[in-house]
């Protein structure tokens, strides 16, 4: 095939204009890479403690309560919800609303994690550690304390992160997509959450 | 003759200003889904059972926050099923060892059944 | 440089003028590209030295190396080193090699000066992460060497760094305890870096090409750089978490690699209930990619600098291109051939056979393809396409012995043994660090403006290819005769006849070391006092070539991006400068070759 112009034939025409292929811009491209390998960690993390835990007779189901996980998971849920708004408003432009949006979505992040934070105390004084806890092995506690370890770094990550992309959106410095990608990444917090949440505690809970 | 691709360029804003109605009802979707997580942790079957009902549940969950609240839907089809295909991909190459979890139950090759009772 | 007025203007920033950020916390992606270079200069150095250490102890079991207490004192009392060194040794041997030099080097190294030239970007969209990537590595080698100065010295637990030996602490032998530990952390450190990286060539490849630069207009060299970014951005990312749990085994009295009822040196160990197989698991998942994170890049540059001194395309471009991403599917699968005998369930032995079988395709097409081209092509010899043959030459080598291994049954008796060594060494190891000289020796005068010394060039490559194969082709030999791997002495009956053997594999490995400071020279002379190099000595066709300067300015083509027009190689065709067009030239092309 001799090509001495610009046209390619068999070609979509974005790929010969150098368009990007899925027409993401770079930014977003780029968090979206980081969620699918964060997806990978994460998932390293609950294939190892569901291989662990289903090899292990006798797994530990010590919770009683499902308050507490509940209204964390109804917060970082609504906390999702809060973002979306901000994201919405910044597109429109009305940018005083968006940074509101993104303040609460932070502060939601923050009840969040205060309290994940209570409930590891909580569980620190029923004698729950890394290496030892009341209830059997010392497994249970060691990929409780890893995995939602693991999630609360993220959510003080994304909180970070929002306070710093909120504040220098409202400067100037930031425009509405720095915002839809710290979202993106927000919401990806959020969708792990929804299977830290049964694996991790649900599934131990003390009938 | 041509400008330089645009990496940083804004995106239509039309399509993330859907109505705010259409954000609310997956979110109270999403709470219901949670919510039923809930209900199953309480409900009287096997672990497996439980475990399966309850991923089932999270990947339904997953998948709605993945179209709607991160917005994929809205993506063009091909960077869709790019997402979805490599991540799922790599997630499922993930799960050959689980046949070998189940070895330690019965205690062959390295450990013994009632493993973690030597802390005690 | 051909229309000026076809160029695209763009808005750059201004290059740095301090000689911090020019040099040191650079965001130029050339200046990091050298950067990489010159950190894998430094870890081969270090890994073919410990080599060097490891074969004279196997050769003379007694030896006194002068000097080598100096760097262990309990490691090697009266300079003689003890089998636990020797092991250690090994280790970091392997871990260097593996990470420090196989993925920084044809990855990291070549991919950022060259992925964002080749696809016509005048740098990376993430220049700043670009930037940390190479120093967070920095620190992960770093981190790596500092293992060495730490009480009871590196590890001894092999680059696999198999549980439980790993994850007990030093009960297990000198360096299981801080060593690990330093290990495991350094790893972590080099994902971080290599996550960073990932991110950029992906979307560089994908959003950063310039006009007329389609997907298939791409360089060979680009798809290798870019599916080798692909399968590392996952590939690390799980291995990450693996050596975190791994360092908090150590640290914070979890026993997730540790399985109850664990003695050692008569103690009861006090971990309990973990998983030996999960750590080898998780390791795997990334240490297959890993293999192929070596490799792909390779692969990528022997094809471009092959087509280039073939002056004419590949027999299909597109079959090339599909099979190496058929690799990065198939190395996501095929993880627990390394498993074979670990007690792992032997219907996963069958389940990892049948993919391990299938990968032999399109690494076989891609063989195929590089021999179809060269036949009845006159090759250019140069240095860089002998090294270019050399690689193939190796990866098939290495790659039959693969056949053999693939297969649960005949792993068995080969598993551990030298065969393996010899078969990695050869098709990863080798083949790719003969893809490194490859690309230095084409990419060389870009990178510099100098040309390198074709004689030292090409008497360098005849020593390293014989010497090459005079290293490993007996390692084949010694694993048949039964030779287990890892083993520091041989002292057992059936082992004995075999020392001769290594006692030439080791004057062989001392002599090949040593050709390497040819290169070396060759190397540091021509960077200051070679030869000052044209635009585009190679009468070559992609992007690289059309720099408006040589070396390449700080925003690679002078404020005006190139447009493209054709396809990347355009050889052996009547061109208005010889007999080739290059991809940014807009002039008509009369005939074409078999690729389009």
């Amino acid at each position: 095939m001799s090509q001495a112009d610009l046209a390619m034939e068999g070609h979509a025409p974005g790929l010969v204009t150098g368009i990007p292929p899925f027409s993401v811009p770079a930014k977003k491209m780029a968090i979206w890479l980081f969620i699918i390998a964060d997806a990978a960690t994460f998932a390293g993390c609950l294939v190892a403690y569901g291989f662990l835990r289903n090899g292990t007779p006798h797994w530990p189901t010590p919770f009683h309560s499902i308050v507490n996980v509940a209204i964390m998971t109804f917060i970082l849920l609504t906390s999702s919800l809060t973002m979306l708004f901000g994201v919405r408003a910044a597109k429109a432009g009305d940018k005083s609303a968006a940074f509101r949006w993104t303040l609460i979505t932070a502060i939601g992040g923050i009840i969040f994690a205060l309290l994940h934070i209570r409930e590891w105390l909580g569980l620190i004084g029923e004698g729950m550690t890394m290496f030892h806890n009341p209830w059997g092995t010392s497994l249970f506690g060691a990929s409780f304390f890893s995995i939602t370890g693991l999630h609360l770094l993220h959510v003080t990550g994304g909180v970070i992160a929002l306070l710093a992309v909120g504040i220098r959106y409202m400067g100037g410095r930031y425009k509405a997509d720095d915002l839809e990608v710290t979202g993106l990444y927000w919401h990806f917090v959020d969708l792990v959450w929804m299977f830290v949440v049964p694996l991790v505690y649900l599934l131990n809970l003390s009938h | 003759m041509t400008d330089a691709p645009d990496i940083h360029r804004s995106e239509p804003a039309a399509r993330y200003t859907e109505s705010a109605g259409r954000y609310v009802v997956i979110y109270v979707c999403l709470l219901i889904l949670a919510a039923l997580q809930f209900v199953i942790a309480y409900s009287n079957v096997s672990t497996f059972g439980m475990f399966a009902r309850m991923l089932l549940i999270a990947i339904a969950e997953a998948g709605l926050a993945l179209l709607f609240f991160m917005h994929l839907w809205a993506e063009k089809r091909g960077f869709l099923l790019f997402v979805v295909i490599f991540t799922g991909f790599v997630l499922l190459a993930m799960q050959y060892g689980w046949t070998d979890s189940n070895r330690m139950d019965t205690g062959a090759p390295y450990s013994q059944p009632n493993a973690g009772v030597v802390s005690q | 440089m051909h229309d000026m007025s076809a160029q695209a203007h763009v808005a750059h920033h201004a290059p740095p003028t301090s000689f911090i950020r020019k040099h040191i916390f650079s965001i130029d992606h050339k200046v990091i590209g050298k950067q990489y270079y010159g950190l894998a200069l430094v870890a081969v150095f270090v890994g073919m030295v410990l080599s060097w250490l490891m074969r004279l102890h196997l050769g003379w079991t007694n030896l006194a190396i002068p000097g080598l207490h100096w760097l262990s004192s309990t490691g090697a009392p009266g300079n003689v080193m003890t089998p636990e060194y020797y092991l250690q040794l090994m280790t970091m041997h392997g871990t260097i090699m593996v990470f420090f030099v196989l993925t920084t080097a044809p990855f990291a190294a070549f991919g950022n000066f060259f992925l964002p030239i080749q696809v016509g970007a005048e740098d990376m969209p993430f220049p700043r992460f670009n930037m940390m990537s190479f120093w967070v590595t920095l620190v992960a080698f770093l981190v790596m060497i500092s293992s060495f100065f730490v009480s009871d010295g590196p590890t001894l637990g092999g680059w696999t760094q198999y549980a439980p030996l790993s994850a007990v602490g030093s009960v297990a032998g000198p360096g299981q305890g801080m060593g690990v530990i330093l290990w495991a952390s350094s790893i972590a450190i080099f994902c971080i870096g290599q996550l960073l990286g990932s991110l950029n060539f992906i979307t560089t490849t994908l959003d950063m090409r310039t006009k007329g630069m389609s997907l298939w207009r791409l360089p060979l060299s680009t798809w290798g750089w870019f599916i080798t970014s692909v399968m590392g951005l996952t590939a690390f990312a799980v291995l990450m978490p693996a050596c975190i749990l791994l360092i908090l085994d150590h640290v914070a009295g979890t026993s997730f690699f540790v399985a109850s009822n664990l003695v050692l040196n008569d103690q009861l160990q006090p971990h309990a209930g973990g998983s030996t197989l999960l750590w080898q698991h998780l390791f795997w998942f990334f240490g297959h990619p890993e293999v192929y994170i070596a490799i792909v890049p390779g692969m990528g540059i022997v094809s471009h600098v092959l087509t280039v001194n073939m002056r004419r395309p590949m027999l299909s471009h597109r079959v090339l291109v599909y099979s190496m991403g058929a690799l990065a599917v198939l190395s996501y699968m095929v993880y627990g051939h390394h498993m074979f005998v670990s007690g792992m369930n032997p219907i996963s032995s069958i389940v990892f056979s049948f993919p391990t079988l299938i990968i032999t395709i399109p690494s076989t097409i891609i063989v195929l393809i590089w021999l179809g081209s060269l036949y009845g092509s006159r090759l250019r010899i140069n240095s860089a396409s002998l090294f270019a043959l050399g690689m193939i030459s190796m990866f098939i080598s290495g790659g039959v012995s693969g056949f053999f291994l693939a297969q649960p049954s005949l792993d068995i008796m080969l598993h551990a043994t030298y065969f393996v060594v010899g078969h990695f060494h050869l098709v990863m190891a080798v083949a790719a660090i003969f893809g490194i000289f490859s690309g230095t020796y084409f990419w060389f005068p870009k990178m510099f403006g100098r040309m390198m010394d074709e004689r030292l060039g090409k008497i360098h490559f005849w020593l390293t290819f014989v010497g090459a194969y005079c290293i490993f082709m007996p390692f084949h030999y010694a694993g048949l005769a039964g030779n287990v791997r890892r083993y520091q002495a041989f002292v057992d009956d059936y082992l004995q006849p075999l020392i001769p053997l290594h006692r030439f594999i080791t004057v062989a490995a001392l002599a090949t070391g040593a050709a390497q400071f040819i290169f070396l020279y060759n190397l540091i002379h021509s960077r200051y006092w070679g030869e000052k190099a044209p635009d585009n000595p190679w009468q070559a066709t992609s992007l690289e070539w059309a720099t408006p300067t040589t070396p390449p300015p700080y925003d690679n083509f002078g404020g005006k991006l190139p447009v493209v027009y054709h396809d990347p190689y355009q050889y052996g065709i009547e061109g208005s400068t010889g007999d080739y067009v290059m991809q940014n030239s807009p002039e008509k092309i009369q005939s074409v070759g078999e690729e389009a």
